[in-house]
């Protein structure tokens, strides 16, 4: 019970955070007559398929017209055409909530689908494993060598880090992943730039999955590298300052072994602050991993940003392309935050104490 | 207590600090050189007029790049706009070229351009003198006659010279055609010629192949006037180049080191004020949260928390994209979406400082509000800002590279993120094209790191734990 109320506080804030993009994303649609041409585009495009229908069953042109326009205004009236677009965004915001946005244009899902929810659906999955993985990656690594880099402070490697670290800073994601295009397929010819599967996928279980490993390998590796230095460095600071407490002396005073120290008064008391840092490097991975996708054509979500950009803009696409972004930030920081609870115990105690009793 | 004049010591006593420093000041007059040379439209009036670079080579790698390896020709763009001798009626322009490469040009052009006349306009001839003294008569031509309602002096081709591709000109092809195959094989090929006309004409024959013929050629325009007062202001010959300048060029013959040049002060733009914009903003709330406390405090902290949860890049695109690609518009949503750090961490510091003494005193000499904020509480935390405001420039300006990486990018300031995106969309990483790819994004990495080595500098003022360590 002491952990969910904080929790419960903080996704509160994080549906806030929802919500209000939503709004945003509604607002600038409606203020700039964007969603007003989506639907009229969709009203159209039924009236049509309606004509074709009907001129074999209504011979007289006048009386097909008049069919098609009071058909035309109903659906103008259903989709809220005929009203001003501020009366119209909480329909919108359900609609997007339900990723209920039509058809897309051009891109189909691989089934043949035009629906946008098919379609995002479909790449979604392929979005979180190149984040996941590279998250993780991240995470694993920094703390390993960062810890073992706070007890080498000052050495060769330890400047090399730090001056990585502010390179990293200064890296933009995506030309790091045309670099290694460049290196690793155009030049060595080992590793494959585009796509997730070679053409044709390889047949069974075992071999697909290797070409996947395959296939991810630059990507991922692109990712880990811009943000492996700052993850590094940050935790070899954490662990650094934790490791001149007053408290670390004492236990290392008491003839503790110095494996004990490190896992109970060092690092158990650098996680919260590790964490917070994995939170606060979240929006860049997510960025970051948008632009990768498009570089490697990975197809997942930031790919299909690119393309829905690209040529003829697909609008349904972007809105709900933005929404999802949204969504998965805000839950991985959620996830994130309860990671944060249990690990620190403080948030619990002062939540139990500032309650009255 | 640190003060701001404080930071410049400091940043200057490290290593990082100095050669941040000194790579900043580099950059500034390099982009202070460009501010004042290149004219403010530099980019719809230049960079994306595909009219102005028809006369340079396509995806040319720099010249530079002769010292590693092939012995490709350089670019030459030879001009005349006064004859260099009279014989009566007729002009001639000479054009002098020492041609040393081993491979033959990539293409040739000719252009006339600047034409006034009386009564008949002037007959131009283009011939190609030799090392082997061959005269080849490349290209004739007649600018445009008067039109009707039209009165002398006729001018013709002041905006746009009179422009021909000489290797598909047919009468090029049958003259040298005529010259090699009476002077070197009576057995040549004519539509071998015809194929690989600048070989041919930069060349001779040898065991029935073109072999590149070095040696000083000449153009010579011969100019035949109907009237003495009649004048031919500009003759141009192009000698296309498979290497051009010091960054080579992309697709549509663009020079890359005018488009990365320019790039420059805007990408310093973009960080500087973004990064001083959001962190006065932030710096601003952070103050009157800390200081005021209750709701305002409460609202701007719930504020800060919401927008601090948005993650932006999707949302610039979205924007970007629905209200169009502007820079300004780009600025204004950075600057929007990175206050909320700044304003949480300052509004801890004066949370501190606010029970101070100092202020505490202040307060009890009765300093308005104002005044303390502004002299009792920003003083301190003033290099705290400074240390921030430059860690937070970089991010900016790879935020903007990315949005034009993804095809959103102002297009009326070419930027390096667009000049790459470019690259990529046409297939430069496939074909290899390096010095389009590489150069863009070893700049920004450039810029940003100038900024992030002077944050490394004061490093100990964000940080002031750090100190211990040594």
């Amino acid at each position: 019970m002491d952990i969910l109320r904080p929790l419960l506080l903080r996704a509160v804030t994080l549906f806030g955070v929802l919500i209000a993009v939503l709004v945003l994303l509604a607002a600038s649609l409606g203020a700039t007559g964007f969603s007003d041409r989506i639907l009229e585009a969709t009203v159209n495009e039924e009236i049509r398929g309606l004509r074709s229908s009907l001129a074999g069953s209504i011979r007289d042109p006048d009386e097909l017209e008049r069919t098609l326009q009071t058909r035309a205004a109903e659906l103008r009236a259903s989709y809220g055409l005929d009203r001003p677009w501020w009366v119209r965004i909480p329909g919108l915001v359900t609609r997007v909530l339900t990723l209920d946005l039509g058809d897309a244009r051009s891109i189909r899902s691989y089934s043949g689908s035009t629906r946008i929810a098919d379609i995002i659906l479909e790449r979604l999955p392929n979005t979180i494993l190149l984040l996941t993985t590279s998250t993780i990656l991240v995470a694993l690594i920094g703390i390993a060598a960062g810890v073992w880099l706070s007890t080498r402070i000052g050495s060769r490697i330890d400047r090399f880090i730090t001056y990585l670290a502010a390179i990293s800073n200064a890296l933009p994601t995506w030309w790091l992943g045309i670099l290694l295009i460049l290196l690793f397929t155009y030049r060595l010819g080992w590793l494959p730039s585009e796509g997730m599967y070679s053409v044709p996928p390889p047949e069974g279980g075992w071999p697909r999955f290797l070409d996947l490993l395959r296939h991810s390998v630059l990507p991922v590796m692109t990712l880990v590298l811009v943000s492996i230095g700052p993850s590094i460095y940050s935790v070899r600071t954490l662990t650094l300052n934790i490791a001149q407490e007053d408290h670390v002396n004492v236990a290392r005073a008491k003839g503790m072994p110095e494996r004990v120290v490190l896992w109970r008064h060092i690092l158990r008391v650098a996680a919260p602050p590790i964490v917070t840092g994995l939170i606060l490097g979240l929006a860049g991975s997510l960025g970051g991993s948008i632009l990768v996708e498009t570089i490697f054509n990975w197809s997942g979500m930031g790919r299909l940003y690119y393309d829905a950009i690209a040529g003829t803009p697909d609008e349904g696409l972007i809105v709900a392309l933005t929404f999802m972004f949204t969504l998965i930030y805000v839950l991985a920081r959620l996830l994130l935050e309860f990671l944060y609870l249990v690990l620190d115990p403080r948030v619990r105690y002062e939540e139990a104490v500032g309650r009255p009793a | 207590m640190r003060r701001l004049s404080d930071v410049l010591p400091e940043l200057l006593s490290s290593a990082p600090g100095k050669a941040g420093t000194v790579l900043f000041g580099v950059l500034l007059l390099v982009a202070a050189y460009v501010v004042l040379t290149f004219p403010a439209d530099f980019g719809p009036a230049r960079w994306s007029n595909p009219a102005l670079w028809g006369d340079y080579p396509k995806t040319a790698p720099p010249v530079w790049t002769n010292l590693f390896g092939a012995n490709r020709p350089e670019h030459r763009i030879l001009e005349a706009r006064t004859p260099t001798r009279t014989d009566g009626k007729v002009k001639t322009y000479v054009l002098p070229l020492d041609y040393q490469a081993s491979q033959p040009p990539t293409f040739l052009s000719f252009s006339v351009g600047d034409v006034t006349y009386q009564a008949h306009p002037p007959t131009v001839e283009a011939v190609l003198i030799r090392p082997d003294g061959g005269a080849v008569r490349l290209y004739q031509t007649v600018p445009g006659g008067p039109q009707p309602g039209e009165t002398p002096p006729y001018r013709r081709n002041f905006q746009e010279p009179l422009r021909v591709q000489l290797e598909t000109e047919p009468t090029a092809v049958e003259a040298a055609y005529n010259f090699l195959s009476e002077k070197y094989d009576p057995h040549l090929n004519f539509d071998e010629v015809g194929r690989q006309l600048p070989l041919a004409l930069f060349g001779t024959v040898v065991d029935g192949r073109f072999v590149v013929l070095k040696g000083g050629y000449r153009l010579e325009a011969k100019v035949r006037l109907d009237n003495p007062q009649d004048s031919v202001g500009l003759v141009r010959f192009v000698v296309g180049g498979a290497v051009y300048g010091l960054m080579g060029t992309d697709s549509q013959g663009r020079d890359l080191a005018q488009g990365l040049l320019f790039g420059l002060p805007i990408a310093l733009a973009i960080g500087l004020a973004v990064s001083t914009l959001s962190t006065l903003l932030g710096t601003a709330l952070g103050l009157v949260s800390g200081y005021a406390g209750g709701p305002t405090d409460l609202l701007i902290q719930r504020a800060a928390d919401i927008v601090n949860n948005v993650p932006t890049l999707p949302l610039l695109i979205f924007v970007v994209f629905v209200l169009g690609a502007k820079l300004w518009l780009v600025l204004l949503m950075l600057i929007l979406f990175s206050w909320p750090g700044l304003t949480i961490l300052v509004r801890s510091m004066v949370l501190s400082l606010r029970s101070s003494p100092e202020v505490e005193a202040a307060r009890a000499l009765g300093c308005s509000t104002g005044r303390i904020i502004a002299y009792h509480l920003f003083p301190h935390i003033a290099p705290f800002i400074f240390a921030t405001l430059i860690f937070s420039a970089p991010g900016a300006i790879l935020a903007e590279a990315g949005l034009s990486f993804i095809g959103l990018g102002d297009p009326t300031l070419p930027t390096w993120g667009q000049i790459l995106e470019q690259g990529f969309r046409t297939g430069a990483v496939f074909n290899g094209y390096w010095w389009w790819i590489i150069p863009p994004g070893l700049l920004i990495v450039l810029t940003a790191l100038a900024f992030m080595l002077i944050s490394l500098g004061l490093e100990p003022i964000l940080n002031p734990r750090l100190r211990r360590e040594t």
